[in-house]
């Protein structure tokens, strides 16, 4: 089946007076799969909500070419708008019409029925707040009620910018049901933005992370992961002094494992022992034994998506420093080969601050 | 068409339209109740009586009118000659032209009382009401639009509607139909309450064809001009994006803009400066023609004179309200909404 969302060389840029012109968007490309639910992500002023301000015909671009179920956009975005449901950053309403008004003046404009709107208002949980007007809605209410407007067409691709952004707990779990069940059961293509990690690495099948207006990497979510940030064995002793000797043991041992894998690197952190490119944690149990040295609780650090996104961009804390706007990483300017599903393709270049 | 129906309902919906509407017909009530209580078909029996009897009074002091009344040579002195010679006076009795010479008084001078006439007083009055129900309907619409924009209404609607056009123009077709069917409905009810107040304590004569021939054209125009200035106001928002700036926009200019723009062609001895003014057009357009006299030239025995019709006033007005709407179309057109 051929991507529901092609972008590809997307260009946008801002000209600021007395300043450089900036290139919010630098050539971005993104492929999104029919029927999975695929996560957007990128450092603060990436140029997500650029992009999808720009798939949505609500601002001009300088460059590059986009298409949403095959047919190109903006140019023909009239025909299959009718299909798209979408929510873009912190949406905003006129306050002093209720939220149910709000979307049943929506709904009439497009020939949508009255009886949608009850349902999309009892779906995200505003039926009791549905005739009170927007004005005294809290950010999650506001949410939930640009959610329901998305989901008001009975979208086939439903666009969502950062959509948990300000949901309570049950209001975030019950989003993601819902998504899932659109995506899964209903066939319903999902693209999201969001920064809660945890939960794009829980929701999300594939996702796109990108940085300074350029794709850093894309693929199945847990290809991503899998591929990054070298697995980690936690290890505690009884005894805090026999740390350094388990650590050269460990590395005097990994001389007779297989050249062509990575060396094993031990190191000591405070009363841990963090032990990297241990080709199994019964390897470290049964070198430590043989060395003598017993091992009180041994634990596999489990890589998140987390680590992996700020190892991606370049966005890591450094101790002392906040990392500014537009420190993540760059990308060089030839785009990165050709990315299959579920494959995952990396070309990461750092680049220190640009000042 | 749907689209257009949710703009009717989303104007409709507004709680300032409700304010606005109850506002301007309280406004028509209000005028139609200030001529019912001043108009009065003539004065009683007894007020007549007495101010007659005062003007008896008055006038026994008037002792010039006494004598002339009394001395038949009265008139005759020097300073009356011109009296006999006036074929004014001819046929008229001693008492009558003693009274218009000397002045006495009437009953009717001491007696103040107004008999309101709909046929003469009301087309100024109808129009007038179309012009401040324009006025409303242009803010209306202005701060429908703008407010459209500030709270973030507009990227929405975009993202339902992406041709630009059929959004603006559902905007501005609604704005301009409810403009239209406002006006009607205030000059109606105007004209029928003004119509109660004549029949009741004025006068309704006169309303014959040739009345409904010389104004039913003058209320058409300024019904439209109406809707011209919703039109404009509709398209300053979208430019401004803001409700106040297209307030303040047209408000500046006609009070601050037009007088300076008055004082400048002044300052410059410009012929028929007062073309440059937009009141002058927006007369011309609504009476028919307006003339213009250029005294300029002190010598000379007639004033220079410039016509203005109706078609001409009609052009530049409409020309100055499509360019606005064509500059806000194209400013939508190209925007970046976010
Ligand atoms: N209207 C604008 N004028 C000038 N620059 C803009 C404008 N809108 C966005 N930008 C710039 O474009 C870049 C991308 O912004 P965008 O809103 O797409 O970021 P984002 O990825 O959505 O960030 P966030 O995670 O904070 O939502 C930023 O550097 C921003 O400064
Ligand atoms: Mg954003």
């Amino acid at each position: 089946m051929p991507p529901i969302i092609e972008i590809s060389g997307l260009r946008k840029t801002y000209s600021r007076a007395f300043r450089q012109p900036h290139h919010a968007l630098d050539g971005l490309d993104l492929e999104v799969a029919a029927g999975q639910v695929h996560g957007f992500l990128g450092p603060n002023g990436s140029g997500k909500t650029t992009t999808l301000r720009a798939l949505l015909g609500l601002i001009r671009v300088d460059g590059g070419t986009m298409r949403i179920f095959g047919e190109e956009v903006p140019r023909r975005l009239p025909e299959v708008v009718a299909k798209i449901g979408a929510v873009v950053e912190s949406p905003q309403f006129f306050k002093h019409f209720s939220g149910r008004l709000t979307l049943q003046l929506l709904a009439e404009s497009a020939g949508v029925s009255k009886a949608r709107v009850e349902e999309v208002l009892e779906q995200v949980g505003l039926r009791d707040a549905a005739k009170a007007s927007v004005k005294g809605y809290s950010l999650g209410m506001r949410q939930r009620l640009a959610v329901a407007q998305a989901l008001l067409k009975q979208p086939q691709l439903l666009i969502l910018d950062e959509p948990a952004n300000g949901l309570d707990p049950a209001g975030i779990h019950h989003m993601r049901e819902l998504l899932q069940w659109l995506a899964h059961s209903q066939g319903v293509t999902v693209v999201v933005s969001s920064h809660l990690l945890s939960e794009v690495q829980q929701l999300c099948d594939s996702m796109t992370i990108v940085s300074r207006g350029r794709r850093i990497v894309d693929g199945g979510v847990a290809d991503i992961i899998a591929g990054h940030g070298d697995s980690s064995l936690t290890v505690r002793f009884p005894d805090a002094a026999s740390l350094p000797e388990a650590a050269e043991a460990l590395t005097a041992a990994s001389g007779s494992l297989d050249a062509a894998k990575s060396a094993v690197t031990a190191s000591v952190d405070r009363d841990r022992l963090v032990v990297r490119g241990a080709p199994e944690p019964s390897w470290v149990t049964k070198t430590l034994a043989d060395a003598g040295i017993y091992l009180s609780e041994l634990r596999t650090e489990v890589k998140n998506l987390e680590s992996v996104f700020l190892e991606l961009t370049g966005t890591a804390p450094v101790p002392g420093r906040t990392v500014q706007i537009g420190e993540s990483v760059v990308v060089p300017q030839t785009a990165p080969a050709e990315v299959s599903v579920g494959d995952v393709s990396v070309v990461v270049e750092s680049e220190g601050a640009e000042r | 068409m749907n689209l257009f129906k949710a703009e009717l309902r989303r104007l409709a919906r507004r709680r300032l339209s409700l304010i606005f509407g109850i506002i301007a017909a309280a406004g028509v009530l209000v005028l139609a109740g200030v001529f019912w209580f001043t108009s009065s078909k003539g004065p009683t029996e007894e007020a007549l009586a007495e101010a007659q009897a005062e003007a008896d009074r008055m006038n026994d002091e008037n002792f010039e009118y006494e004598q002339c009344i009394e001395d038949e040579a009265y008139l005759d002195q020097p300073d009356y000659e011109w009296v006999e010679s006036d074929p004014y006076y001819e046929g008229m009795t001693r008492e009558e032209v003693c009274a218009d010479v000397f002045g006495v008084w009437t009953a009717e001078d001491l007696i103040w009382t107004y008999t309101f006439d709909f046929a003469e007083e009301s087309p100024l009055l109808l129009i007038g009401v179309a012009i401040i129900a324009g006025l409303v309907m242009m803010m209306l619409a202005s701060s429908a639009i703008g407010a459209e924009w500030s709270s973030g209404g507009m990227a929405n609607l975009l993202l339902w509607h992406p041709n630009r056009m059929r959004v603006w123009g559902a905007k501005l077709g609604a704005a301009a139909a409810v403009c239209a069917a406002a006006v009607l409905a205030l000059m109606l009810l105007a004209f029928g309450l003004l119509y109660v107040a004549g029949a009741a304590r004025g006068d309704v004569s006169g309303l014959d064809a040739a009345w409904w021939d010389e104004n039913l054209p003058k209320f058409a125009r300024a019904a439209l001009l109406s809707v011209g200035m919703t039109v404009l106001g509709a398209s300053l928002a979208m430019l401004g994006r803001h409700t106040a700036i297209s307030g303040g926009i047209i408000a500046g200019y006609l009070i601050v803009g037009d007088m300076l723009v008055r004082i400048a062609a002044l300052a410059l001895q410009m012929p028929f400066s007062e073309r440059l003014s937009l009141y002058t057009w927006v007369t011309a357009w609504i009476d028919g023609r307006t003339e213009l006299y250029d005294w300029t030239d002190l010598y000379a025995d007639n004033a220079e004179v410039m016509v203005i019709t109706a078609s001409e006033a009609g052009v530049l007005l409409g020309g100055i309200v499509l360019g606005f709407a064509a500059l806000a179309t194209w400013a939508f057109q190209r925007r970046d909404v976010s």
